[in-house]
């Protein structure tokens, strides 16, 4: 992806609106609201407003690629997406195209690998993608990502899913509405993407004479983000929103029939209905007697719908079905195979269960009840006894005794208990762990999106190094390619889940498990870094503004490069998590320097600035005070070049280190040498003591024999002359 | 009992070696009788400090005789050149201030025995005290040059332990 060259027309508003306008999320919900995507909807729409607040009075565009100029003064709300604004897109090449522009919220992520392949793809009856790019947007005040698109003429096909439209006349549809979404859902899959967007407020007429249905975008959010429970399969549904991952094309072709009947009938016919009602009732009586119910379906349409809503996705139709129908074959949908009901009920939660599935559904509500149950062994008796399923009753009481024999707190213990048996009886639902349910493609998107809206990260850290994914992999039925696949990543992210250091923990799992997630550190998730190569740029353009004293390589960069970047800075990582000071600083600009000198830019001046002022452990790292000194000096004049290599190979020189460090052996042998000589000295004082006595008797004695030479010869010359 | 072999000739080899030195020292004394006579009480200082230092070497006997000797070197002189008599001798020995020459030149080698031994340890202090204070400057350069790292603190290999025997 290449991020794009702004050109700003526009005074920009003023600080403290800007951020109003990228604030976080107004309040931290639990994870429970994630299950409704109707309350999350209604959040982004708040959220949306809230980006779309701060557009200053005076109007303003941006300009991308130096071709489409971008008004954000200039939304189009009809258009917007549940994660993306809709604003007026001027082709300057091509005046009069009619192009508009969404621009996904800062605390979304787009997905981005699906624009990356429809970008230039002509998908037929889809919205076409003109361009994408990341893009400074001034409401926001940071960059965002600006997907453009054709922009359709018609409008949407329903306006929301509370709304009522006429119904499309019965001989019509197969033409206009099941046709292209058909032929655009087959292009998709031949490419290799699921749409996940698939819903009646995301078609649009192209045309203003609405005759041509298109399905809408589905890369402002991650995959089914944006998807009401009623248009997901029970399986997707029982998900958090954004754990849902992108799926199989089977769930697709479950949110087209589901699509198409909801325009068959003119409405929603469960709005109105909960998430948890939704789920129930499709769970106890299928999909399509819970959407169908007494309504009065076309009854030429009603074979097509009863194989899309088929909840078996093996048994589900598959676009081929329908082009089969559509030319007069005629099939009938298998139906699922019911699940096997107990003699007598179960009574849990002030409610009577006959299966399986609907009462792990709710014991995954009435969590700690769910605990009781399974502790006391009546869940395994009835099981056992009521459902007949020695083999299930044999596993879960399996699980019990394992996990009551684990050491731990009992919270802890009653919490893995509860998820091992939900996965064990109803296997192809989500992971459960209270109130977090994710699938094991959906983890990673779930991770990211909790850490992109700052919350709480325990599930998701308990999810990795409790071993659910193993345990969830082990309870499937069925063999799956996939899974052997998922193993091989989740002992991996152990490991980083193990590893304190920067570069691993938590941080590096999110990006080891999202390919296109942009680097989320605090420090320069404004500038929507996607690659290793802008890292550098975007650090250098929050230098201005950013806390000097800080690193400039955080957690989540050194994660983000490690993840991305491993063979250029996996050992210069290492370097920057050791913990002698001066080792972990040129660590830290090693990392920059290998950067900068693989990947560029030639000069990043703000950075150098930024790391300079952080080289004082280096420095001190030198002996000679000297050294220190004309290091001191020449670092603002490597500075000013925006250079780190020469920065790095300055401050690091081998040989001066070398010199340094002889330099200060023999300082010290010379000191040590010096303060033994005065300890000598010093405590030699007794020794001197008995020297002076020794040598002051044998001078006095030498002195008195002189005296009395002299005397005698001086005596005898006397009387001689 | 059989005598002790070892013992036996050495004691042979004392008495023969003492009347040796008698058979030489009479002759001799009675050649110098005066003389004698005269050194016999000039030097009674010489004895005492002989005696007083034994065990601590000759250095104090050396010292006081040497200057006891160079006292009585005028009279000596005298009593050699002038006429070498028993009378002269005795005429030397009650001269008070004969004796209080050769005596006090006697103490004056007593007082040079007991101070030359603080000269010469006040000498080396000082000779020690500007080393140390050489070294102690260079001490300081290195600091100043290397930083308080390059400090270190002599601790000698046979130092005694300075805990207290439990």
């Amino acid at each position: 992806m290449a991020e794009q060259a702004v050109e700003q027309r526009s005074e920009p508003e003023t600080p403290d609106e800007q951020a109003e306008g990228t604030g976080a999320p107004a309040s931290s919900k639990d994870a429970a609201s994630e299950e409704s995507a109707e309350k999350a909807a209604a959040e982004n729409k708040k959220e949306s407003e809230k980006v779309a607040e701060p557009v200053p009075a005076g109007g303003g565009l941006i300009t991308v690629r130096d071709r489409y100029s971008i008004f954000y003064d200039r939304p189009i709300p009809s258009l917007d997406m549940p994660n993306g604004l809709a604003f007026e897109v001027e082709d300057r090449k091509q005046p009069g195209r009619a192009l508009y522009a969404l621009v996904s919220k800062p605390e979304m992520l787009a997905r981005i690998s699906v624009m990356r392949i429809l970008k230039g793809n002509e998908i037929p009856n889809t919205l076409q993608m003109v361009d994408w790019g990341a893009a400074d947007w001034p409401p926001a005040n940071r960059k965002c990502i600006i997907i453009i698109y054709y922009r359709p003429l018609g409008g949407r096909v329903m306006d929301s899913l509370s709304a009522v439209r006429e119904r499309i006349p019965d001989h019509q549809f197969p033409k206009l509405v099941i046709k292209p979404i058909a032929d655009a859902l087959i292009e998709l899959g031949q490419k290799g993407i699921t749409h996940r967007a698939i819903r009646p407020d995301n078609l649009y007429y192209m045309d203003e004479g609405r005759q041509k249905i298109v399905l809408g975008d589905c890369c402002t959010s991650v995959a089914a983000g944006d998807q009401p429970v009623v248009l997901e399969s029970i399986e997707s549904g029982m998900c958090g929103v954004y754990g849902r991952g992108s799926g199989m094309y089977a769930d697709d072709m479950y949110s087209f029939g589901v699509t198409l009947l909801m325009l068959a009938l003119g409405r929603n016919p469960m709005a109105g209905m909960s998430d948890d009602e939704i789920i129930d009732k499709k769970v106890k009586v299928g999909s399509y007697a819970a959407l169908a119910g007494e309504e009065r379906l076309p009854v030429s349409l009603i074979e097509c719908m009863r194989g899309l809503l088929t909840d078996d996705p093996e048994q589900r139709w598959a676009v081929e079905n329908i082009d089969l129908w559509i030319n007069g074959k005629r099939m009938t949908p298998v139906q699922a195979k019911s699940e096997s009901h107990s003699q007598r009920g179960f009574k849990f939660a002030e409610d009577e269960f006959w299966s399986c599935r609907p009462l792990s559904i709710v014991m995954h509500r009435h969590w700690d009840d769910a605990a009781k149950i399974i502790n006391d062994g009546s869940l395994e008796i009835w099981i056992r006894r009521g459902l007949e399923n020695n083999n299930l009753a044999d596993a879960i009481a399996a699980v019990t005794k394992t996990t009551q024999a684990m050491p731990g707190d009992q919270k802890e213990s009653d919490d893995n208990l509860v998820t091992r048996v939900l996965m064990l009886m109803d296997p192809d639902a989500p992971i459960r762990y209270r109130t977090f349910s994710t699938s094991l493609e959906g983890f990673g998107t779930s991770l990211a999106i909790a850490m992109l809206q700052k919350k709480t990260l325990q599930p998701y850290i308990d999810f990795i190094s409790r071993d659910f994914w193993r345990y969830w992999v082990s309870s499937q039925t069925a063999y799956h390619p996939d899974h052997a696949q998922w193993e091989g990543v989740f002992k991996d992210l152990k490991n980083y889940m193990k590893d304190t250091n920067s570069g691993a923990g938590i941080e590096r799992c999110v990006y080891e498990l999202n390919e296109w997630l942009y680097c989320l550190s605090p420090l320069i998730s404004s500038q929507y870094v996607l690659e290793v190569k802008s890292v550098l740029p975007a650090l250098d353009i929050v230098s201005k503004s950013a806390n000097t004293k800080m690193w400039p390589v955080d957690r989540h960069i050194s994660a983000f490069l490690r993840s991305r970047y491993a063979k250029g800075t996996g050992t210069q990582i290492d370097a920057m998590n050791d913990d002698r000071p001066d080792r972990a600083t040129t660590g830290m600009l090693s990392v920059l320097a290998i950067v900068q000198w693989r990947l560029g830019p030639e000069a990043v001046f703000g950075l150098a600035g930024w790391v300079g002022g952080l080289m004082g452990p280096i420095i001190n790292s030198y002996q000679n005070r000297q050294k220190r000194k004309d290091i001191e000096r020449e670092i603002p004049k490597l500075v000013r070049k925006g250079n780190l290599p020469e920065l790095y190979n300055f401050v690091d020189n081998p040989e001066e280190r070398q010199r340094d460090a002889e330099g200060f052996a023999w300082a010290k042998a010379e000191f040590a040498a010096a303060e033994k000589q005065m300890y000598e000295l010093q405590t030699g004082q007794m020794d001197r003591d008995e020297n002076a006595q020794k040598m002051g008797r044998q001078a006095g004695a030498g002195v008195a024999v002189v005296i009395m030479l002299l005397a005698y010869t001086v005596t005898l010359i006397g009387k001689a002359f | 009992m059989p005598s002790d072999p070892h013992v036996a000739p050495a004691a042979k080899m004392n008495k023969s070696r003492v009347f040796l030195y008698l058979m030489l020292a009479i002759p001799i004394g009675l050649m110098i009788v005066p003389t004698m006579i005269v050194l016999m009480f000039a030097l009674l200082p010489s004895g005492v400090a002989f005696i007083m230092e034994r065990g601590k070497g000759i250095y104090g006997g050396v010292c006081v005789g040497a200057m006891n000797l160079a006292g009585a070197s005028p009279y000596l002189v005298d009593l050699w050149f002038e006429g070498h008599t028993v009378e002269a001798a005795f005429g030397i020995l009650t001269d008070v201030f004969a004796i209080l020459v050769i005596y006090g030149c006697a103490a004056f080698g007593w007082a040079i025995y007991a101070t030359t031994p603080s000269i010469v340890s006040t000498f080396m202090t000082m000779t020690a005290g500007r080393r140390i204070a050489a070294l102690q400057d260079q001490q300081k350069e290195l600091v100043l040059k290397w930083g308080p790292d390059v400090e270190s603190v002599y601790e000698p290999e046979d130092k005694p332990d300075d805990k207290p025997d439990e």
